[in-house]
């Protein structure tokens, strides 16, 4: 720990307030998240078959330039509507998953089954068939994937996406066997350095309770060697990557960060709600944006469907979720002390439940 | 009425609707200092003879031809693959039927054929041009152009000048699009009217809740229920937060803009009767965040219309919508055709083929997505903006009040509003940007009234 970092950890452990270092509260702004996509340097291990085709790819194959004009209701409108209204019926496109034993996440059901990955440290029982479905598709590949990018960017650049986590107990944040992690979503822009690229802890956040309520969670857990672990709980995240207010919905998420004074990184991982997920990536990126990383949303979403692992509908029996993982960074914040909620806004918060499309 | 010396005016809403107006209490709509009677003052410009302003609820005073209908110009505007609209100068909208779409947005291909094309109109029939006699004359910013057929149009600040056949009455804008025209939203006609009468520093944009006064940065200006027309009383630790907007020592009180002095040289310019301020927690330009202070408020040079009774407004994650009586979300309908001319299709008039699609491909499944909101028996309108229409579901378009199965429903400037039913509870917004480029091109958007984080509404 440098200079800087030990003065900065000092100042966000008085800016807590009085008490005992085990009663230290720390604070992080999330700066960078993407979907977990585990990559080779050409591949080749993971995509043998090579990359997904995207929607102008089947969409001139499905729809193929002939003698008689083609309409547009039964062409373009067409592909809105089977995109906006997908279904599981096979459309006789090949979709193209991630192969291999090796994929970033956690293991969420504590078991090792036939479906599962190794992490690239050899633990096993990896729950992550969402990278099953997005591995192959440039769109989520880094670091020129198109969504990836953005996705990634916005978390940054636009404050509905604040998210700020709070560990109450942190002690030294190298061992803590209780703490109390709180989830808000923050209202203030991020503090950057001279280049505006890179965020720099002690940035102040002004806690968002006018607008942010849907987004306060607490949740238990324990710092063991630097790497905060937390309960998995449900969750309700705001995450709009294109100036349209929209969430993503995670059963049973959990953290695993590695912690610092300065900076927290790692995963959050859980049961991903497709319904939700889907509904996302729709409203913030259309056909066309998808186009730029050759995403065929309807291919996509029986993918999601078919790998989808967790949390059957009562009624059709059907899985709902789909494990996941999410690698995330964060830089250390000060929340504005006049900004927090009461405790008893806190307390008991659960998140309301995930989307369900039309009929 | 010829031409005129460049002055000051302001136009006048029908009595009966401004009682109608004031009749209507709506709590975000109520402004304990702003009356929504006022209309906004405007300046007086030169005119060619027998035009007129009329006043509108929504857009502020706008130009009329003789008869009365708003005047309309189609900016030139550049789209994801090439451009269209008017260049300065020419008029692009022609008697020609479009028959094929241009490819303008990707990754969809040209050359398709438009829907209902054996009813489908030609730009000039939406849009007549406003045709200029033989002798007239250019004045003002007013100027004539040569259309192809030879006749002479007119032009206001070198932009051809359209009429809509949407509008019926003096003061209708109802061919005027929903306020955003950027982005990926269609090339849209927008009503032209003469300038705010504001001072050099002001500026006045449409939101949804009504014509917001801005400084020329676009940020928005505020005033306090605790100032007197004469004087402020934000004291020093108060302006630390609400900065006066100062008004330069060259600068004279006319029609609704006073001058007070705070201390000797330090002149804050008043509107109405309240001194002006600008709030320097808000972080982006359009903002109603300064009005959740206590005693602050927003400034209008005219309030928006209240909605119908029984409208309620929801708290989002983002800012606040207009909902039903149940708290659910309202949504309305765009769309612009992927066409040369860009024809609208998101009015009854238009073909539902669009929208039809974006709710689900069918009539019976678009009543199950995005059901109309339908009005109580006996409904009735407080304003122009609102009105109760009878639809068809079977086809989207109007029908008459006797045909079975029709739908009376709500409409916003004359476009049926919706709800979504993947909504669940009160301020679920799941519907918002459901469409082609994010609802921007063609799709259903959220009746936002505020938005603290993407400023939609304003």
């Amino acid at each position: 720990m440098n200079a800087l970092s030990r003065s900065l950890a000092v100042f966000a452990l008085l800016a807590a307030g009085p008490g005992s270092a085990a009663d230290a509260t720390v604070a992080y702004a999330l700066t960078n998240l993407h979907w977990a996509i585990y990559q080779t340097p050409d591949g080749k291990a993971e995509c043998p078959e090579g990359f997904n085709e995207g929607n102008r790819e089947q969409f001139k194959k499905r729809f193929p330039e002939a003698a008689t004009k083609r309409s547009l209701q039964a062409t373009q409108l067409q592909w809105e509507i089977d995109s906006w209204y997908p279904t599981t019926a096979d459309d006789g496109f090949h979709f193209l998953e991630a192969h291999g034993p090796i994929a970033l996440g956690l293991n969420l059901d504590g078991r090792v089954g036939p479906s599962d990955f190794t992490s690239p440290e050899g633990e096993p029982g990896i729950d992550n068939q969402l990278y099953r479905a997005l591995g192959c598709i440039k769109n989520y590949r880094f670091p020129d994937g198109a969504i990836q990018f953005f996705d990634d960017e916005m978390i940054g650049r636009d404050p509905y996406n604040r998210i700020i986590v709070e560990i109450a107990g942190a002690g030294d944040l190298v061992n803590a066997p209780h703490v109390q992690v709180t989830l808000f979503r923050g209202r203030d822009p991020l503090l950057y350095d001279a280049t505006g690229k890179k965020v720099v802890p002690g940035g102040s956040q002004r806690i968002d309770t006018r607008w942010g309520l849907r987004f306060i969670r607490q949740v238990h857990g324990s710092i063991t060697d630097g790497v905060l672990t937390t309960e998995p709980a449900d969750l309700v995240y705001p995450w709009a990557p294109f100036f349209l207010p929209t969430d993503e919905y995670m059963h049973a998420a959990r953290l695993r960060l590695k912690l610092t004074p300065t900076h927290a990184e790692g995963l959050m991982a859980g049961y991903t709600d497709i319904a939700s997920w889907y509904l996302q990536m729709m409203r913030s990126w259309s056909t066309h944006h998808q186009n730029y990383g050759q995403t065929s949303a309807p291919a996509l979403y029986r993918a999601l469907r078919r790998l989808a692992d967790a949390y059957p509908d009562p009624a059709t029996g059907a899985n709902t979720a789909i494990s996941s993982a999410l690698r995330a960074e964060f830089t250390q914040v000060v929340i504005v002390p006049s900004s927090r909620p009461d405790a008893a806004a806190l307390a008991g918060r659960q998140p309301t439940g995930p989307y369900r499309s039309p009929p | 009425m010829g031409m005129r010396a460049t002055g000051r005016a302001s136009a006048r809403i029908a009595p009966s609707i401004l009682a109608l107006l004031a009749s209507a209490p709506f709590a975000p709509w109520s402004c304990a200092w702003a009356g929504s009677q006022e209309t906004e003052p405007y300046l007086q410009v030169p005119m060619p003879p027998h035009f007129r302003v009329e006043a509108t609820e929504l857009d502020g005073p706008v130009f009329a031809d003789p008869h009365g209908h708003t005047l309309y110009i189609w900016p030139f505007k550049i789209m994801r693959v090439g451009n269209t609209g008017d260049p300065k100068g020419q008029s692009h909208c022609t008697a020609v039927k479009t028959t094929e779409s241009t490819g303008y947005m990707s990754p969809y291909p040209g050359g398709l054929e438009l829907p209902e094309l054996d009813t489908r109109p030609s730009c000039t029939q939406l849009w007549p041009p406003l045709l200029a006699p033989p002798d007239a004359k250019p004045v003002g910013k007013w100027s004539l152009i040569k259309r192809e057929d030879g006749a002479k149009q007119w032009a206001y600040d070198g932009s051809a000048v359209y009429t809509s056949v949407l509008d019926r009455e003096p003061g209708d804008v109802l061919g005027g699009e929903r306020y955003d025209n950027e982005g990926d939203s269609p090339a849209v006609r927008r009503p032209i009217g003469p300038p705010a009468d504001v001072p050099p520093g002001f500026h006045v944009s449409n939101t949804t809740s009504g014509r917001l006064l801005q400084n020329e940065r676009g940020f928005s200006i505020y005033a306090s229920d605790a100032d007197e027309p004469t004087k402020s009383h934000c004291d020093a630790a108060c302006t630390q937060t609400w900065i006066p907007m100062a008004a330069p020592a060259s600068a004279r009180p006319h029609g609704a803009w006073t001058i007070i002095e705070r201390v000797p040289g330090e002149r804050q310019w008043v509107f109405r009767g309240k001194p002006l301020y600008r709030y320097t927690l808000d972080s982006r330009a359009t903002s109603l965040a300064g009005s959740d202070e206590p005693g602050w408020h927003n400034v209008y040079t005219q309030r928006a219309p209240p909605p119908p009774p029984g409208f309620t407004v929801q708290d989002t994650t983002s800012g606040q919508v207009l909902a039903d009586s149940r708290g659910m979300t309202i949504y309305w309908y765009t769309c612009g055709d992927d066409a040369l001319d860009q024809l609208s299709c998101d009015h009854p008039s238009d073909t539902q083929v669009y929208r039809f699609a974006m709710c689900g491909g069918d009539w019976q499944r678009c009543l199950r997505t995005f059901p109309y909101v339908i009005a109580p028996p006996g409904a009735t309108s407080h304003s122009r903006s609102w009105t109760v229409i009878d639809i068809d579901p079977k086809t989207g378009r109007r029908s008459s009040g006797a045909q079975p199965g029709t739908l009376h429903v709500w409409a916003y400037r004359d476009r049926p509003v919706y709800r979504f039913a993947g909504d669940q509870r009160p301020g679920d917004v799941n519907g918002d940007g459901y469409g082609e480029f994010r609802g921007e091109r063609q799709g259903y958007n959220a009746f936002w009234l505020r938005d603290d984080y993407f400023g939609r509404g304003g």
